[in-house]
């Protein structure tokens, strides 16, 4: 019996895929997007679920809100902006029960009905800083030359930072100097917004916890605000100041009766908003940057940067922490509704998605590619199908078998295997047991013997290197006072080659001048295009590349050396010299 | 005296020069004296004579316009191209690299030290000296440097104008055909003529004879046609089994880079040739090649039971000896080499570093000072680096900062010099000269990963994480498995995830 039981780890970890079929693999999907882009939802009312996927595009254009009916592309629609997330909401009762898709991008929602635009709704506008104000007013009466509007401008950029000013004022400081009339002439009649921009979005049942009733719309700013939004008339029920950027929330409850939003921020925090907060505060610091958030019944799981998954309870108690093997790219919330399991499917950069249930790792799945967003829901009419992004654009879908179990605990973490391989440590020999005893018995003289030699060498050794610093054979010059370093290479076939010089001051902090580069070799083999290069100056720290070409002379088949000098203007003897056997030229033998 | 009997005579003598001009004599007086003439052929074609098997290095453009890849990313262990990582009992860390990224062998030889550069920009852009410039293509640059006849003019034209001859009237003599064909073959280096005289002469025999198949493959080996090549050996092969077609066979395999099948072929030569050396050394090398050094130590020990003065066999063994750490039988090893006569200052080089790392000491230093009093000027930077290793063994870094700087004196692109010399800056705390040796030795070694990680180490704690980390990814390419770079790159990924 008990081997059995040891057995199971091992084979659980190594039939991980078999728990999921692949359903549908289409690596050029050319899908750009994240966990926080892709939803689930039945937008018809048809018992068929979609998957509504909105696409980043290049990063810069096309960005896309697309549909997806089964293995097909059911519909594509054009966002204006970056999408930063995109929900499913119900926005009134109305039968059929068919949910909206609100798709957050820059400062505005767009909700889609039927897959067709509805409405845009727009985040309030924020104050202007006064003075900033007052500038672009007297630019407008040209009453302002356009040097000291930008002199002005960067003065409050100082004063409120980056994030108080309004787009206009950022993108006029950002741009070259030739390009500042034009963006005035063509902005300073427009009148003066500042609009800050949404970075993330969920929902919030309003005053039923049904599964098909009204949701209202949560949505984090990058001005440290936190909305809800009306999910008829999309106006602002009701709004919170947090001490930093949400990049992560996640919403429970009822918004009539009382909700609790979980904020993970760009300061490593996570704040807790509750219906009647005021004065919101750090329920629990990470120390790191989190990279996802999901949450399993009354705790949130949170993916961090530093390799690490923790768990904390809503209040911000520390649960468990478990380290991943590679950084994680992204998290998704497994719930498995008819076998009441849930669990967190955890994205890892060295291609795998593992499945962790409570702390314990249950099931690895191998991908191709470094997967970037995932979901997990009922598709199509499917109930439980994964759907994965990749890096290179490929859009996944896996479906879990029914019959698939995760064993709780099943990959427990026992002696890691290198504990019971062995040391090849050679053994000692007999003749090394001989040496041992031939240095025991006569240590004295072998001592003596090598501290004479060892003096020779000291000697010999101080020798030549005093010669070769007389010659300045060496590539690095050692003078205190100007600290050079040559280093040459050639490349080419022949006849002709290119010889790269590199000159590098290594000195502190000061610059050596008037320098030069010359050469020495044989007029018979070589011709040197260059043969005096002037150095006039040489900064600390640089590296500074000269070159020359060689064409050499000789069909023969022979080479030579090449001596590159570098000589001060005023002296005759160099101060390096680089030694270069050149390679025998080819080229002709092929010509 | 007979003047054909001296003829023959100076070229039993192996006075190859007198054979000529006496068979010249008798030529001038008689034109048609076949004897003489084939005589005066075979003289020539000694006097240049390369041994084909031993001698061959693939140039750059055979290696980067090689139309015969099969898999161009093949599996571990079954191409010579890429090199198995950390197979068998050394590491990068203990044991060298090659410029190949295989590991450290005991002799030299063709291949076995320039890599093989993944594009053409990297192989053009690859610094060339007269160290390691590899040939531009085996057809023209290697052989026309080997076999200088070309390259000779004579006074009154070429002995025999390859244009004017009527192969088909020799083709069927086969006593002169044979002669005939090796001074095309080796002396005028004009392999188009020299295949055309051996089809043929292979026709003529009516395909029977093998000697003709084997030349026939060598001739389609050196146009690069290297399925045709297989096909005459192979049917050499079932003629006559000589040692030389196995040897010629496998060098095809080896350039369709098929190491296995390579190994096979040396095997079945086994069975027909036991214990022959050749065949064995041939083995041996491939297993050397691929990383495989259990297996190679194996062929080399088998090599030393049938022929036991065999130098790369020996020298290959004391070398795998002294990286498992077993230096006291190395010094062995070498020590057979110089009792059997090799004197060079690569052996005594060797035999300083072993007696050093056995605790020898009083020998270490006549050692390594007879080397340097025999070394060429790049050898000479070689023996100045491992003399500054031993000062670095007993902590006399002011003489292994001198060393290090003659090693750079007598050879300016020596990578391993700079690579310690700018550790020695670095404890030193001269950060910018440590810098320098660091970037000059990634410039001239690019198959060492001792200098990114130690660039790595020294930006880290500078504070220029960004460096750093570039540094340790690249020192990682290289080698994948060592365990500092390792270390620094997760502290690394430590700082940069810290808030």
């Amino acid at each position: 019996m008990e081997d059995k039981f040891r057995d199971k780890p091992q084979k659980s970890q190594s039939d991980g895929d078999s728990k999921w079929l692949d359903a549908h693999s289409d690596p050029l999907a050319a899908l750009y997007s994240f966990t926080q882009c892709m939803t689930l939802a039945d937008l018809h009312g048809d018992g068929e679920h979609k998957l509504v996927i909105a696409d980043l595009g290049t990063g810069a254009y096309n960005m896309k809100l697309k549909v997806y009916k089964g293995t097909s592309l059911m519909s594509e629609n054009t966002i204006i902006d970056l999408p930063t997330g995109v929900v499913t909401f119900l926005m009134d009762t109305d039968e059929p029960r068919t949910p909206a898709i609100a798709v957050a991008s820059g400062s505005y929602i767009y909700i889609y009905k039927n897959i067709r635009p509805y409405f845009k709704f727009t985040l309030p506008p924020l104050p202007v800083n006064a003075t900033e104000k007052d500038i672009w007013d007297q630019v407008r009466e040209d009453k302002i030359d356009i040097k000291t509007v930008k002199e002005l401008l960067d003065g409050i950029r100082s004063e409120v930072t980056e994030s108080g000013l309004t787009t206009r004022t950022q993108r006029f400081l950002m741009l070259a100097p030739g390009d500042v009339e034009e963006f005035v002439s063509q902005h300073k009649h427009s009148p003066l917004k500042r609009q800050t921009v949404i970075t993330c979005l969920d929902t919030l049942r309003k005053s039923m916890a049904d599964d098909d009733a009204v949701s209202c719309l949560v949505l984090g700013s990058e001005n440290r605000e936190i909305y809800v939004l009306d999910p008829e008339a999309f106006t602002v029920l009701s709004m919170l100041q947090i001490p930093s950027v949400p990049v992560f929330l996640s919403v429970s409850g009822l918004f009539d009766v009382e909700f609790r939003i979980i904020a993970a921020c760009r300061d490593g925090n996570l704040y807790t908003v509750k219906r009647d907060t005021t004065v919101v505060k750090p329920s629990a610091e990470l120390n790191t940057q989190p990279v996802g958030m999901v949450r399993i019944n009354k705790n949130v799981v949170v993916g961090c940067m530093d390799q690490t998954l923790r768990c904390y309870t809503t209040k911000g108690k520390k649960l468990w922490t478990v380290q991943t093997p590679a950084p994680i790219t992204t998290i998704e919330l497994m719930d498995h509704q008819r076998h009441g399991f849930k669990a967190v499917l955890v994205a890892l950069t060295n291609c795998q998605v593992h499945l962790y249930k409570d702390k314990y790792l249950v099931n690895v799945i191998t991908t191709d590619s470094v997967i970037t967003g995932m979901k997990f829901g009922r598709y199509g009419r499917e109930d439980s199908t994964l759907i994965m992004i990749n890096k290179g654009g490929g859009l996944l879908i896996k479906i879990l078998k029914r019959t698939a179990q995760f064993e709780e605990g099943a990959m427990v973490a026992g002696p890691p295997p290198a504990q019971a391989l062995k040391l090849n440590v050679p053994k000692k020999t007999k003749l090394f047991v001989d040496q041992t005893m031939r240095e025991r018995e006569s240590s004295v003289v072998m001592h003596r013997m090598f501290q004479h030699d060892l003096y020779r060498l000291r000697l010999n050794t101080a020798k030549s290197y005093v010669s070769s610093l007389e010659s300045s054979l060496n590539p690095i010059s050692s003078s205190l006072s100007e600290p050079v370093k040559l280093s040459a290479q050639v490349q080419g076939m022949g006849p002709s080659f290119r010889m790269n010089i590199q000159l590098t001051n290594t000195s502190k902090s000061t610059p050596s001048r008037n320098w030069f580069l010359s050469f020495q070799y044989s007029e018979a083999i070589y011709k040197l295009e260059k043969y005096y290069i002037p150095v006039s100056i040489l900064l600390p720290g640089l590296t500074y590349s000269f070159e020359t070409r060689i064409e050499c002379l000789t069909d023969k088949g022979i080479s030579d050396q090449i001596k590159v000098m570098l000589i001060k203007e005023d002296s005759t003897i160099p101060v390096i010299t680089a030694v270069i056997s050149m390679p025998v030229s080819e080229g002709q033998e092929l010509a | 005296m007979d003047p054909m009997f001296l003829a023959y005579s100076y070229f039993r003598r192996r006075r190859f020069e007198d054979c000529a001009t006496a068979c010249g004599k008798l030529l001038e007086k008689n034109p048609y004296d076949q004897a003489a003439w084939a005589l005066k052929m075979r003289a020539l074609t000694e006097q240049v004579y390369v041994d084909e098997v031993e001698n061959d290095e693939e140039g750059i453009a055979e290696m980067l316009m090689d139309d015969n890849v099969i898999a161009s990313v093949s599996r571990p262990g079954t191409s010579l191209n890429t090199p198995a990582t950390a197979q068998g009992p050394t590491s990068q860390a203990v044991r060298p690299v090659s410029q190949s990224g295989r590991p450290l062998s005991g002799v030299v030889r063709p291949g076995t030290q320039s890599g093989r550069p993944g594009t053409m920009e990297q192989a053009l852009r690859t610094p060339r000296t007269a160290h390691t410039a590899r040939p531009v293509t085996s057809a023209s640059g290697r052989f026309v440097r080997l076999g200088t006849a070309s390259m000779l003019s004579n006074p009154d034209g070429p002995f025999i104008n390859l244009a004017r001859l009527n192969f088909s009237k020799y083709a069927s003599q086969q006593n002169v055909a044979k002669a005939l064909f090796e001074y095309i073959f080796h002396h005028e280096n004009d392999v188009k003529n020299a295949l055309e005289l051996a089809a043929m002469a292979t026709q003529a025999s009516q395909f029977k004879d093998w000697w003709w198949k084997v030349q026939l493959g060598k001739c389609y080996y050196r146009l690069g046609l290297f399925r045709d090549a297989e096909k005459q050996f192979r049917s050499a092969l079932q003629q006559q089994e000589t040692v030389d077609t196995i040897s010629y066979l496998c060098k095809v395999y080896i350039r369709l880079d098929q190491p296995i099948t390579t190994i096979d072929v040396f095997k079945r030569g086994l069975e027909t040739f036991p214990g022959d050396t050749h065949l064995n050394t041939g083995i041996a090398r491939i297993y050397e090649g691929l990383g495989d050094l259990n297996n190679a130590v194996k062929y080399y020990k088998e090599v030393l039971q049938n022929d036991n003065t065999n130098v790369e066999a020996i020298a290959c063994l004391g070398t795998n000896h002294f990286y498992t750490d077993q230096p006291e039988i190395a010094l062995r090893y070498y020590r057979r080499l110089l009792q059997m006569g090799v004197y060079n200052a690569e052996l005594y080089n060797n035999l300083g570093l072993c007696c050093f790392y056995a605790q020898q000491y009083d020998m270490t230093l006549t050692c390594f000072e007879r080397a340097l009093s025999m070394a060429s000027d790049e050898l000479m930077a070689d023996i100045w680096v491992n003399i500054a290793h031993v000062a670095l063994g007993i902590g006399d870094t002011s003489l292994a900062y001198q060393v290090l700087k003659l090693a750079l004196a007598s050879n300016n692109d020596h990578a391993e010099a700079y690579n310690n010399l700018g550790v020695l800056e670095m404890n030193w705390s001269h950060i910018d000269q440590a810098k320098s040796c660091f970037l000059s030795a990634m410039q001239n070694g690019p198959h060492l990963f001792e200098p990114h990680y130690n660039f790595a180490t020294l930006s880290e704690k500078i504070g220029d994480l960004q460096s750093s980390y570039k540094g340790v990814k690249k020192s990682l390419d290289i080698f994948p498995e060592h365990i500092d770079s390792k270390k620094l790159l997760e502290k690394l990924q430590e700082h940069f995830s810290m808030l």
